[in-house]
């Protein structure tokens, strides 16, 4: 679907990525800095790298030599984290933007792109009368409108809080399953790509240092790097057994009597949900805190303690899950950890993305 | 209440403003869209030559007019060519002299209101398909909208207040280069014309403060 060749020298930064993706959906994974952005940029045509030889669905964007296609014919539309609606126009016509919108968004195909994005209820309001879920929607629709080869989205959810993030996510599922648009997406989180991609990258420092399957390149990362890159070590699929929409969670089953309190979703008791978060968001405390505003304090068991680099990574067994915390060794040292020890496990509960 | 002569004067003042100002507006808005968004060390050479006439003496700037389009001069040909008449001491010239020295604060406006438009909003057009100078129509300018307006009231307002390359460029023959400013000069050197004076300069500080206001009024609106 997708060959990537860019070099491209700044200031005080280099991109060298060299790549080739079947698609569908290509994640691009990487911390702020990484040059995914960049990436990004280079293959809608907004910068033009020193040397590049891009190839989107058979079409040739860029190179080699002096060839290069300027970023209205490429066909690749892009969306942002914040939306970027044209603030003069109506959702409307922000919508008929693109050349033959108008026409698309009379058409069958428009229809479908607006019931999927649940866009009718928006038509004739202004951007700024939307809420961030919703201009994001618009955004989403107005790229789709624009009838690309390639949906490209930078960090589309990263402007949104746990609950609209998993809303456009679970829309940007529907809209590669109902329409069938190939999607180029970039992202600091790693869980959402495991929700969405079906190839990853990730880049580090300009470079690319890993790619592959998402479970295999985030959930099972080969090199120490990645890993560390990633840090998503806790990815579990759990049962829906409990719900508080006034204070704000979903109980997820970690065992008998033992619970995971997730941010709220409204989905019927009994299902499965994915969910993930960082080890590096997990504590460790040998007794139940008192006054703890964190949702989760699990009594658990060490399993494994494996240093990795400066740090721990602490095997965690909960009920019937593994869970794990990264730690300094300073702080193994000072609570004796060892395996078989007890402690209690404290994760927050904004800290746990919903992955499905 | 002046005389119909001098309502007249105060007619052609307006006309010529309104005129400068028109035949700014393309170059103006095209200037300030280079110097917003070029980002070439030639840049600061030609924003230096736009807002020249603002410190030049405007007699100087009268006189650099002339000597591009006098009678024998190159531009002064070509013009003669295209119309058949002579540019210096018409109405032609008032136009021309006003629009040169109001250029400036129209293209400031302008560039101002364009560094304004957040770039990112262009870069989403072009990858919805539009072109460059598409985008530039659909986007940029309307959102530059507010300072534009504002501009052009301003430049207005100079336009209207024009002596200095007016007399140099256009001289003084009533009813076809007398604005108010060279009405109210050539009253000042005759015996009896202070009455004149005062309707005159009433009617300009009316004329200009309301221009001020409204461009005051403009470039505070603002887009949602």
């Amino acid at each position: 679907m997708l060959e990537i060749r860019v070099r491209h020298r700044f200031r005080d930064f280099a991109l060298d990525v060299r790549l080739s993706s079947p698609g569908p959906v290509l994640g691009v994974f990487g911390a702020s800095g990484s040059g995914k952005t960049t990436l990004l940029h280079a293959l809608a045509g907004l910068v033009r790298p020193q040397e590049a030889e891009i190839v989107a669905r058979g079409r040739v964007l860029c190179g080699p030599g002096r060839a290069w296609v300027p970023p209205e014919k490429r066909r690749l539309a892009l969306v942002t984290q914040d939306a970027l609606l044209f603030p003069h126009r109506s959702v409307r016509a922000n919508l008929a933007y693109a050349p033959g919108a108008a026409d698309r968004l009379a058409g069958e195909d428009g229809r479908r792109i607006l019931e999927v994005l649940r866009i009718d209820p928006l038509l004739d309001r202004g951007p700024e009368n939307l809420s961030g879920g919703e201009r994001q929607r618009v955004a989403l629709a107005r790229a789709l409108l624009a009838d690309p080869l390639l949906l490209l989205l930078d960090e589309p959810t990263s402007a949104l809080d746990a609950e609209l993030s998993r809303d456009v996510l679970g829309l940007l599922r529907h809209v590669k399953r109902e329409l069938a648009v190939p999607m180029v997406f970039v992202t600091h989180r790693a869980p959402e790509l495991l929700a969405i991609a079906d190839d990853c990258v990730v880049l580090d420092a300009g470079r690319l240092v890993a790619q592959g399957p998402p479970v295999q390149v985030l959930q099972r990362p080969s090199a120490l790097g990645v890993a560390s890159l990633v840090g998503v070590d806790n990815l579990l699929r759990l049962p829906v057994v409990g719900q508080d929409e006034a204070g704000g969670v979903t109980l997820l089953g970690l065992g008998p009597g033992l619970s995971l309190a997730a941010p709220f979703c409204r989905v019927p008791a009994g299902t499965g949900l994915d969910v993930g978060f960082y080890a590096d968001e997990v504590l460790l405390c040998l007794e139940t805190p008192v006054g703890l505003s964190a949702r989760n304090a699990l009594a658990g068991e060490v399993r494994a303690l494996d240093p990795v680099g400066h740090e721990v990574l602490a095997t965690v067994r909960v009920g019937e899950t593994i869970l794990r915390a990264r730690l300094t060794p300073a702080a193994t040292r000072e609570l004796e950890l060892r395996e078989g020890a007890g402690v209690v496990v404290i994760v927050k509960t904004t800290s746990v993305h919903l992955l499905s | 209440m002046p005389t119909p002569a001098e309502l007249d004067v105060v007619l052609l003042s307006v006309r010529v403003a309104a005129l400068a100002v028109m035949v700014s507006l393309v170059p103006g808005i095209l200037t300030g869209w280079v110097l917003a968004r070029w980002n070439h060390p030639v840049r600061t050479l030609l924003q230096g030559l736009v807002m020249l006439p603002l410190v030049l003496p405007p007699v100087v700037t009268g006189y650099l007019l002339l000597f591009l389009f006098g009678r024998s001069r190159p531009l002064g040909q070509a013009w003669h060519a295209l119309t058949g008449g002579h540019l210096a001491y018409t109405t032609a010239a008032c136009v021309i002299a006003a629009a040169v020295v109001g250029f400036p604060l129209l293209v400031e406006a302008i560039r101002l209101s364009m560094l304004g438009v957040d770039r990112r909003l262009e870069q989403v057009s072009r990858s919805l398909g539009r072109g460059r100078l598409d985008t530039f129509v659909r986007v940029t300018l309307p959102l530059a909208l507010p300072g534009l307006s504002a501009g052009a009231v301003l430049a207005f307002a100079r336009a209207l207040g024009e002596f200095g390359a007016t007399i140099v460029l256009a001289g003084n023959i009533a009813g076809e280069t007398r604005t108010v400013p060279v009405a109210v000069y050539t009253l000042l050197n005759m015996r009896g014309g202070e009455d004149a004076v005062v309707r005159l300069v009433t009617v300009s500080v009316a004329l200009s403060l309301a221009a001020l206001l409204l461009s005051f009024r403009l470039s505070a609106r603002r887009r949602p």
